[in-house]
């Protein structure tokens, strides 16, 4: 198989026990629980390639992370087939483990009372990294990450960002070929998250690496990863290109338009007007893309503009707008990913 | 394999140190029940001259071995491990290739008793110089005898717990059935008073359960108070329940990982 993730019709049922609020339903609840089927992912497939960044989206709750714990096998699905590297993950083979890494959050791989160097050397005898290796990789990961002026502190006394730094180059000494990233720059600083974003996509040219990612921050996705898979409610919604994506969901450009001073118009004339207007003195109007061009003309023979510039939608709001809608991409979204994996993409 | 158990061996290590206060309140509560069970019997023989054939200096022993073998034989994986499962940080060791419980935790385990054990010593030295026992029945054969014994002991403790642990998969009571399996523990193993005082029925029951032999065994062995033929017998019992728990916590263990929700990690 040349893929590196094949996933086929994944699914995963939790049964959560509930109850009403109040004394009387808790000692209710005590002799008779109830119990309520939770699908956190339904029917979900996708195939990612070799080498590929693909970044994983969706709403809180939308399965994400449930996907990811059972690609890296720490969950067993309900239903439905996942292979990664050529193995199903839940039988959990040491190879496998070997191959692949799944970084939640700032909490996993590193002993909290001692120095992360100490952990490192505990994952080096662990998956079996010979000192040659060790010292070549550590040196690397020192590199893009400036480990050596933290890895000798107590994890505990780290800041989050040195822990972050951390705990990535502990879940990358084994040098896995599939990454699972949940949030890999979830409450970072605006430089910490750069940084770490930079490594990422160096450690991908470098070694060839697989990687899917979840993020609440665009930026991340968009600076990493030319191809995205959107999932809500546990369904797949969207699985291709981040320019398609935006064609797709908002074929729309905004027009800013700033008029000389004292000019007032009625610019809804021209178009829908955003809720971005008036932003640095500019009115924002949402044209048809294919209108681009007609409208900036009709608006610089009509009206006293002083200042105009043309954009895209920024893709947070394309996102939020493909949440909301609801469609059901996943007729469209399979051929891509099965055409994907016979390319090998 | 030996290189992955010496470094989770400096970690452990390392981390026991970290909670040297946390010790010795486990040391603490080790000692104090054996202690007031020495005090109270060895008074009660020395009022009566003896309780059913054993001298004070029987009980003096008797709870002074049982210090170290406790020490020696118990396990604390339920408490290394339970809130792992339960707030889904189990997650981290279960991405690596090797078995949570038969690395980390059990060389966890060793760090914490190497340690409570060199921290007994003085606390031992002081109750010997205090009660100056007799210690002669004890040999050099028996203390060879008895050293299989606690290994044996150990295992099926750690057996044991390991599987009491893995029930945190299912349910975040826990605790509570942990409890009840002390309980027993303190029935059936020899910890509250010499088997040999027990009702025969409890007596009866407790030779074919494991508890005793995590206790009531080493200790009785050690200080040569075992026929030949309970000596052989209870070594055959030590290895079948050793491999009879060996299997359960696996086939536990290993529906428990499916069932694993790995929440909040």
């Amino acid at each position: 198989m040349s893929g590196a993730v094949n996933v086929e019709v994944l699914s995963k049922t939790y049964r959560v026990p509930e109850r009403e609020a109040g004394f009387s339903a808790a000692a209710r609840s005590f002799f008779r629980r109830k119990y309520r089927d939770v699908d956190a992912v339904k029917e979900v497939s996708f195939a990612i390639g070799r080498g590929e960044i693909v970044g994983f989206l969706g709403p809180n709750g939308a399965g994400k992370t449930t996907t990811l714990k059972m690609l890296s096998g720490l969950l067993h699905p309900t239903g439905g087939r996942a292979d990664v590297l050529g193995f199903t993950p839940w039988d959990r083979k040491p190879e496998f483990l070997r191959s692949i890494t799944l970084v939640m959050g700032q909490r996993n791989r590193l002993s909290w009372d001692i120095p992360a160097a100490d952990s490192f050397l505990l994952n080096q005898a662990i998956y079996r990294i010979d000192d040659a290796q060790y010292k070549r990789t550590l040196a690397e990961l020192d590199e893009l990450l400036e480990l050596a002026p933290i890895i000798k502190k107590p994890v505990r006394n780290l800041s989050l960002g040195e822990r972050m730094k951390c705990e990535l180059a502990a879940a990358l000494l084994h040098g896995p070929q599939v990454l699972f990233l949940d949030e890999p720059t979830i409450g970072l600083d605006i430089t910490a998250q750069a940084r770490i974003r930079s490594f990422l996509r160096e450690y991908n040219r470098r070694t060839g690496a697989t990687i899917l990612l979840t993020s609440h921050y665009m930026a991340d996705v968009t600076a990493l990863c030319e191809r995205i898979i959107m999932i809500h409610h546990g369904q797949l919604k969207y699985d291709g290109g981040i320019t398609d994506l935006s064609r797709r969901i908002a074929p729309v450009k905004l027009i800013g338009v700033a008029l000389r001073d004292g000019a007032e118009a009625d610019l809804t004339r021209y178009g829908e007007l955003s809720a971005e207007e008036n932003e640095n003195g500019r009115r924002m109007i949402q044209v048809p893309a294919e209108d681009v061009a007609s409208v900036t003309a009709r608006l610089l023979s009509e009206l006293p503009v002083q200042d105009l510039n043309i954009e895209d939608v920024p893709i947070e709001a394309v996102i939020e707008k493909a949440f909301n809608e609801g469609e059901p991409a996943q007729a469209e979204a399979r051929p891509r990913a099965e055409a994907r994996q016979e390319t090998g993409a | 394999m030996i290189r992955i158990y010496r470094r989770f061996w400096q970690i452990n290590w390392a981390e026991q140190w970290q909670y040297r206060a946390n010790l010795l309140m486990y040391l603490a509560y080790w000692v104090v029940s054996p202690v007031v069970y020495l005090a109270v019997w060895s008074a009660v023989a020395n009022a009566q001259g003896n309780v059913q054939g054993l001298t004070a200096n029987d009980f003096v022993t008797y709870y002074m071995t049982l210090l170290i073998v406790d020490v020696l034989t118990s396990d604390i994986t339920l408490h290394i491990l339970a809130y792992k499962i339960q707030d889904g940080t189990l997650s981290g060791e279960l991405l690596r290739p090797v078995h949570p419980i038969l690395t980390g935790t059990l060389v966890n385990n060793l760090a914490f008793k190497a340690l409570t054990f060199a921290a007994l010593i003085p606390i031992w030295i002081v109750i010997y110089l205090l009660m100056r026992p007799d210690f002669s029945e004890v040999t050099a054969q028996s203390v060879l005898l008895t050293a299989p014994a606690i290994l044996l002991g150990f295992g099926i403790s750690f057996f044991m717990n390991s599987t009491l642990t893995s029930i945190a998969f299912w349910t975040t009571r826990v605790y509570g059935i942990n409890e009840f399996f002390y309980v027993l523990s303190v029935l059936f193993s020899g910890q509250f008073v010499p088997l040999t005082l027990m009702p025969p029925v409890i007596q009866q029951i407790a030779q074919f359960l494991p508890f005793q032999l995590t206790r009531y065994f080493p200790t009785m062995l050690v200080l040569n108070r075992l026929t030949p033929e309970q000596v052989v017998q209870n070594y055959a019992l030590a290895v079948f329940w050793l491999i009879a728990l060996g299997v359960i916590f696996f086939i536990v263990w290993r529906a428990g990982v499916k069932r694993f929700s790995a929440v909040g990690a």
